[in-house]
């Protein structure tokens, strides 16, 4: 009887006109698309020049700009308004203006007549680009103070005017970050693209089903016939968690064979973490169709839950920096522990020792769920 | 051992009362219809007795199981079609029969004689999908479908609902021959038309029964007399009808009324020339006897003190 309950949810799956289409390209397109959309990493900014200098020294200053990678220079302007006006007909996100006693009196260390202007119609972009920019102007300056030290054997006179600029190039503070050590967003992303993959299919396609199974009264003849209501449920279950699995093991193909990223911990523990998510998945897939007594409805609650999930889940926004309520709230979130869990594990390498509570986490919000769910389906039948 | 028990049974929706001390008797191997009107609690009644919904009271046996203890037994011999077809418009014929038959432990092979008239008509369309088949076609596969496990007591509601003329007659054929296989058929329906076919019936109004019997019984128990009129003017005739000293009721039924009347206190020819003195000289009027429609509207007006306009 099993046997041939799983072979008719398997049947249906395979005779709908998209939903097989769904499993392959969701995958490939999650992996190959969205890491490259989601980046925060700002690049391309469009710069524009106003050198009033024309020297050596200035030029030495904007190469150290256009060749950081992240800007574009897209004018050299004559003059600040000129500069400006590019700025206002959205040309050019950033100016920098260097006046024309610029290498006299960096040579002589009597100032730095550098300005910058940013546009931070678009708040991220903006203070990303002026974040940029001063560290390349830092940059340049250290670059100056090297180049300066070189030769102070012969004018000491010169270095301590520079110095002055770049309040002592003494103490040299070099980030290096762990795990991804050149903030690729892509890597960071990719763990977190699976979540969103896996909790739609676990928890979304199967509440649908049930719920089209109610619209369409076949549950009403189901439950008629002997068959008990869990095992009828568990089989409209299984194909999705089997899409689920395929599903994870195609994203950590691709972010392998494509992107080179291999997973730093043991992949049994994704497994396993993507394991305990689809058992809360399913508590909230069967507790939303209980609740809906149409597809549309059913639709809306999937959506409500599924933007909250991603938005309080510590992927697209650190959960340190949100504010302690928010923090509190997604102590309640699933997501948050599989994220979590799935990031760990991916990028850091940890094993369950290490993450034991994203693991609690999961279990407990999946116990309740479960429960929660088999409690209200007893109760609406 | 009556094949159907249902004792007092009360259901309501919130404030909506959707029956009211519903009690019947169904007798083994016999045709039994519930005639009422879309609303009257059919589909309810229908519900608890399968299984699929609790009664706030009363109690019910089918087949001598309790419909609230026994229910894991019980949905093993019944069969259940719904008014709207409810089976897999993915799956084809043939699935949707193996599908169901292997639900209730059995297969198709196995009972194929006891669907095998029926199914023999959807047969050559075995491999169709159930959603691009026909009307009548979807109804013949929901018929197989719960006829698959042999049961001992078939529920059908509303099976003509939607149906043309041609595929009702040949519905109530079929059914004549799965009661003559020895099942208990249990039939709801809103035509009045179909009442006569079976061997007997509850007529159901607003979740009360208003009365039980065969259908000669029922109309036996009409007690007053009948007369079909027609004219020309037909609804300031009706208003001029139930004017009439000794008419019961006056209902529209197709191209002329029927006038209830006592005949204690009024006749054919008394009404006639009461009806030309009112200006409708152009009548005219045939003694009929009642059909269970007239037996269900002079019932359902609480026993004929009713002169409303419907």
């Amino acid at each position: 009887m099993w046997k041939y309950l799983l072979e008719k949810e398997f049947k249906q799956f395979f005779r709908d006109p998209g939903l097989p289409r769904m499993a392959l390209m969701f995958p490939v397109l999650m992996m190959l698309v969205f890491p490259f959309a989601v980046s925060m990493e700002i690049r391309n900014i469009n710069l524009a020049v106003v050198d009033s200098d024309r020297s050596e020294e200035s030029s030495r200053l904007l190469e150290r700009c256009t060749s950081s990678g992240y800007f574009r220079l897209v004018a050299f302007c004559g003059s600040p308004e000129e500069a400006m006006r590019l700025m206002n007909e959205n040309k050019a996100d950033a100016i920098i203006t260097i006046a024309s006693d610029f290498s006299r009196e960096i040579g002589n260390g009597s100032g730095f007549p550098v300005g910058i202007k940013v546009n931070t119609v678009n708040g991220t972009r903006g203070s990303i680009a002026s974040q940029y920019l001063q560290n390349c102007i830092m940059m340049y300056l250290q670059d100056r103070n090297s180049r300066e030290a070189g030769s102070s054997v012969q004018s000491a006179a010169s270095a301590p005017a520079a110095q002055s600029v770049s309040a002592g190039p003494a103490i040299n503070v070099s980030e290096k970050y762990y795990f991804n050590t050149h903030l690729d967003y892509k890597l960071f992303m990719i763990p977190a693209l699976i979540v969103i993959g896996i909790t739609m299919i676990t928890a979304f396609l199967p509440s649908l089903n049930i719920v089209s199974e109610k619209e369409t009264g076949t549950i009403e003849q189901i439950n008629v016939t002997p068959v008990g209501k869990s095992a009828f449920i568990i089989c409209k279950m299984i194909p999705y968690w089997a899409i689920a699995f395929f599903v994870l093991t195609a994203c950590l193909l691709i972010a392998w064979a494509v992107f080179g990223y291999v997973c730093r911990g043991n992949v049994l523990w994704l497994y396993l973490y993507t394991t305990l998510d689809i058992i809360v998945m399913a508590g909230l897939g069967l507790l939303i169709s209980n609740y809906s007594s149409n597809a549309q409805q059913a639709m809306f609650v999937i959506w409500f839950f599924a933007v909250i999930f991603m938005l309080m889940s510590g992927i697209f926004t650190p959960i340190a920096s949100m504010p302690g309520w928010a923090q509190a709230i997604t102590y309640l979130n699933p997501m948050r522990y599989y994220a979590d869990a799935m990031r760990s594990v991916f990028l850091k390498g940890s094993s369950p020792l290490d993450i034991w509570y994203d693991a609690a986490g999961l279990a407990s919000i999946g116990a309740a769920m479960v429960c929660w769910a088999i409690a209200s389906y007893r109760k609406s039948s | 051992m009556n094949a159907i028990e249902i004792d007092s049974i009360s259901k309501s929706y919130g404030q909506a009362r959707a029956l009211q001390d519903v009690s019947l008797t169904v007798n083994q191997g016999e045709i039994f219809g519930l005639i009422g009107p879309d609303g009257a609690g059919k589909t309810t009644l229908f519900r608890i007795m399968t299984t699929l919904m609790l009664a706030d009271s009363g109690s019910g046996k089918v087949c001598g199981l309790d419909i609230v203890k026994d229910f894991a037994r019980l949905r093993r011999i019944i069969g259940y079609m719904p008014g709207r077809f409810s089976l897999y418009q993915d799956l084809s014929v043939r699935e949707n029969l193996d599908y169901f038959a292997t639900l209730f432990g059995t297969t198709v092979r196995e009972n194929y004689e006891n669907i095998r008239e029926i199914y023999s008509q959807i047969e050559p369309f075995a491999d169709r999908r159930a959603g691009k088949l026909s009307g009548g076609m979807k109804q013949k596969l929901a018929l197989c479908c719960a006829l698959v496990h042999k049961p001992s007591v078939l529920f059908l509601d509303e099976p003509t609902t939607g149906v043309d003329a041609v595929s009702r007659k040949d519905f109530w054929t079929m059914l004549a021959r799965i009661k003559a296989s020895g099942v208990t058929v249990f039939v709801s329906t809103p035509y009045m038309d179909e009442a006569a076919m079976c061997d007997r019936l509850a007529l159901i109004r607003d979740g009360v029964i208003i009365g039980t019997g065969t259908p000669e019984e029922i109309i036996s128990g009409f007690p007053f007399r009948l007369l079909s009129v027609r004219g020309r003017r037909m609804y300031p005739l009706l208003k001029q009808l139930r004017k009439t000293d000794g008419v019961i009721s006056c209902f529209s039924f197709g191209d002329s009324h029927h006038v209830t009347y006592s005949p204690e206190v009024t006749g054919k020819e008394q009404i006639l020339a009461g009806l030309a003195q009112a200006g409708f000289g152009d009548c005219t009027a045939r003694e009929i006897s009642p059909g269970i429609e007239d037996c269900f509207m002079w019932l359902s007006h609480g026993n004929g003190n009713g002169r409303q306009d419907c």
